[in-house]
């Protein structure tokens, strides 16, 4: 298979902090720890490497894809990132860019300590375990080629492959009807076991709500709504169930949401009343009028919409730290999100 | 109460329906006039067998065909076909291998599909059915509440017409079925079923002796009123995480209970899943009250829907554990495609006995098929309804079956299956 390496610029031999800033760059052949991977791997070749600065692979968006995308380029079969240890900027380009590999098919895998913070970003990619520094590169190599090798012939990486990080649950078929285990955990738990379940408890993250904001008068306020509200014929079509996506439509100079002109494409709920007053999903009528009043001080150009019905937590994470970024960016001190 | 177990083997169209050795015939006729009403304007009927290369696209209700027997009091589907009053005594006659299924349009009933061969097969208990199609075309202007309520009626008489031609056929098998376990110190222990009924107005309800149970408090049932056919679904959204009629005939966990001798069903406790949270917490408090009165052990929860029913599900278990009571909860994941993301919207706080019905969403291939019935298109991946597709398994019916039903989990990669 052909195999590209992902390395940061210090792994690349550029430098350190002074070369932090290194846009991503491509050389058709194996580099650093590239060449030892190379030994390792046997059948097949590291055909490129490409390198990037960690401030530039942190800081700019859309650097994941850019790294992907050279990768291709250099006509990837199978990707390989790391190992990036306990690197913290590394550790998130390496998860980023097999995350972004593993969205679109193509196989890739990164190394990295199992308390780098990266780990958690990626996705359906694994993660292999390395070292906690680069003291430990000869060991850290090793176990990564031989999951490189077991990847590349299609083969499931798993605990004993040495796979970190959050293991994906796949759906298998058991012998006995989920009625069935059923009885047999709660006859379990009668008999004192308060472990056992199927499904581990996962830890739900608690959000404090930012504080009130000084003076609504001055303040740029936003509305959006997960009620699935899109302007008639839905132009980019929204899904009704399990999103996977959000839209984003210009809403300046607009005083009202009127039927018929925009519709609910929600799946979960009766949207008969939300169609004959679209103002009911989304508040436009009213806030135009505290922004006439002056009780708010501006309503902002545009709203966002997706459909909350099905939707992953992991979606709607994504969905709301890609929001929270927009509206930062648009010095939005507020917002109103209506929900259903 | 004693189930006639009739075991169909073959099926075909004829001039007049009858049941005969195993072999089920339908009259067109018949099934065209027992389904007709002025809200629908063509009604068809299709035979679609396990194992054929056929896919039904857009089933709606599945039901199982049923008939209480010559002398026995009541009658099946009360509130549709018989009067409203509780029943679950006597003998009932079973259709057992077939079932009745409606497909095409609805409003709000979400995209699904039945694969009567290939790997999705396990995991729909429709494609182990001899299962009669009915089609059908709307008439102009009918609204589509009374095209909804035309044709759950229809269904629910052809099935209990089709079990009327068993009655004085030899039965395969006669199962006697308990009725609910009094308290018994030196008895097994005894569990209730809280059953989560989805309430979230037309096109999305359920039905108690033919109400809507959105409203009701907790209600209190023999699991024989169960097998008559008390609870009717008119629920069409969530497909892989629907709770067909059919199931309600033929409850999976009380099937589990009764498989063994060492535990007891005492308790049937039928809830609605409200929309709001005040009503969600108020009927589950008096759920939880309920198993408390019955004096039960513990308590296994199921529901319908996806993560609007999770909370109702974890407020339930949550308060049945506070009174002293473990609480096991059958939930499916939704931890996106890869699996890595967290697999439960809202998970209970204290209770944390779960069973796993498998990732909603995790895709799923399906082969191209040589016949589809239902609808012509599948819209989800706009591809033709016979088309070679990859889906989620959230679109095959009642693949994650909350009920429990089906045999898939989900399993971490590297553990053992």
């Amino acid at each position: 298979m052909r195999v590209v390496h992902y390395l940061n610029q210090f792994f690349a031999g550029l430098g350190g902090e002074d070369q932090a800033g290194t846009p991503p760059t491509l050389r058709e052949e194996p580099i650093g720890p590239g060449r030892r991977l190379q030994a390792l791997i046997g059948e097949h070749e590291i055909v490129a490497t490409v390198f990037c600065g960690d401030d530039y692979a942190a800081g700019t968006p859309g650097a994941a894809e850019q790294i992907l995308a050279l990768a291709r380029s250099a006509g990837a079969e199978l990707i390989v990132a790391g190992p990036a240890f306990t690197s913290g900027r590394y550790g998130l380009a390496c998860a980023s860019v097999v995350a972004a590999a593993a969205r679109e098919g193509l196989p890739a895998l990164a190394s990295m300590h199992p308390e780098n913070p990266g780990i958690e970003e990626a996705g359906g990619a694994p993660v292999i375990e390395s070292g906690a520094t680069g003291r430990e590169m000869a060991v850290s190599l090793e176990r990564l080629a031989a999951a490189t090798v077991k990847l590349a012939a299609g083969e499931p990486l798993g605990a004993a492959e040495g796979r970190v990080g959050k293991l994906p649950r796949r759906n298998v078929l058991v012998s006995e009807s989920a009625a069935a285990r059923a009885v047999e955990l709660a006859l379990a738990r009668l008999g004192g076991d308060r472990e056992a379940t199927e499904i581990p408890l996962p830890s739900v993250e608690h959000i404090t709500p930012a504080a009130p904001i000084a003076d609504p008068g001055q303040a740029l306020i936003a509305i959006l709504t997960e009620g699935g509200l899109v302007p008639a014929g839905n132009p980019d079509r929204l899904e009704s169930a399990r999103a996977t996506k959000w839209v984003r439509y210009e809403i300046a100079g607009l005083d009202s949401a009127n039927a018929p002109d925009f519709q609910s494409v929600h799946g979960g709920f009766a949207t008969t009343w939300a169609n004959e007053d679209p103002n009911r999903m989304l508040p436009l009528d009213v806030a135009r009028e505290l922004e006439r009043e002056g009780a708010i001080g501006r309503l902002h150009s545009e709203y966002f919409s997706t459909a909350g019905n099905g939707t992953p937590v992991a979606s709607a994470k994504r969905f709301g730290i890609e929001w929270a970024a927009e509206l930062h960016k648009a010095n939005v001190a507020a917002v109103v999100l209506t929900a259903t | 109460m004693q189930r006639i177990v009739h075991d169909v083997r073959s099926v075909e169209f004829g001039e007049q329906t009858r049941f005969e050795g195993g072999h089920l015939c339908v009259a067109r006729s018949e099934v065209t006039s027992l389904c007709s009403d002025p809200s629908l304007a063509t009604v068809r009927a299709s035979w679609v067998s396990p194992g054929e290369s056929a896919r039904i696209v857009g089933p709606l209700d599945a039901v199982e065909p049923r008939a209480k027997g010559r002398g026995s009091a009541g009658g099946v589907f009360p509130g549709f076909v018989a009067p409203a009053l509780p029943g679950g005594a006597g003998a009932t006659h079973v259709l057992r291998g077939s079932a009745v299924v409606v497909a095409g349009f609805l409003p709000r009933a979400q995209e699904a599909v039945i694969e009567m061969s290939g790997e999705a097969a396990a995991l729909s208990p429709l494609a182990a059915t001899h299962n009669l199609v009915i089609e059908f075309e709307p008439a102009p202007d009918a609204p589509w509440e009374e095209v909804e309520a035309a044709l759950r009626r229809g269904a629910l008489r052809l099935a209990a017409h089709l079990a009327d031609a068993a009655l004085d056929a030899e039965p395969d098998a006669i199962e006697e079925l308990p009725g609910l376990a009094a308290p018994d110190p030196g008895g097994p222990p005894r569990a209730a079923l809280v059953v989560n009924l989805q309430t979230q107005g037309a096109f999305k309800d359920v039905f108690v002796y033919g109400r809507s149970m959105a409203g009701a408090l907790p209600t209190l049932i023999e699991p024989g009123e169960l097998e008559d056919g008390a609870v009717v679904s008119g629920q069409y959204g969530h497909p892989g995480l629907k709770n067909p009629t059919y199931l309600h005939q033929n409850n999976p966990v009380i099937a589990a209970l009764r498989a063994r001798s060492d535990v007891a069903l005492g308790a049937l406790i039928l809830c609605p899943e409200p929309v709001d949270q005040a009503t969600k917490e108020l009927v589950s408090a008096h759920a939880a009250r309920l198993c408390r009165a019955c004096g039960v052990d513990f308590a296994i929860v199921t529901k319908e829907g996806g993560g609007n029913a999770d909370s109702d599900m974890a407020l339930k278990m949550d308060m049945i554990e506070d009174l002293g009571m473990p609480a096991v909860g059958l939930f499916a994941e939704m931890s996106g495609p890869d699996g890595t993301g967290a697999p439960l919207v809202a998970p209970p706080a204290r209770a944390t006995a779960m069973v796993s019905t498998g990732n909603y969403d995790e895709r799923i291939a399906l082969e191209r098929v040589e016949r589809a019935l239902g609808r012509e298109r599948i819209a989800l991946a706009d591809a033709d309804a016979t088309a070679a597709l990859e889906l989620p398994t959230a679109v095959i019916y009642a693949a994650l079956s909350p009920l429990g039903w089906g045999r898939l989990t989900c399993r971490e990669l590297g553990q053992c299956a």
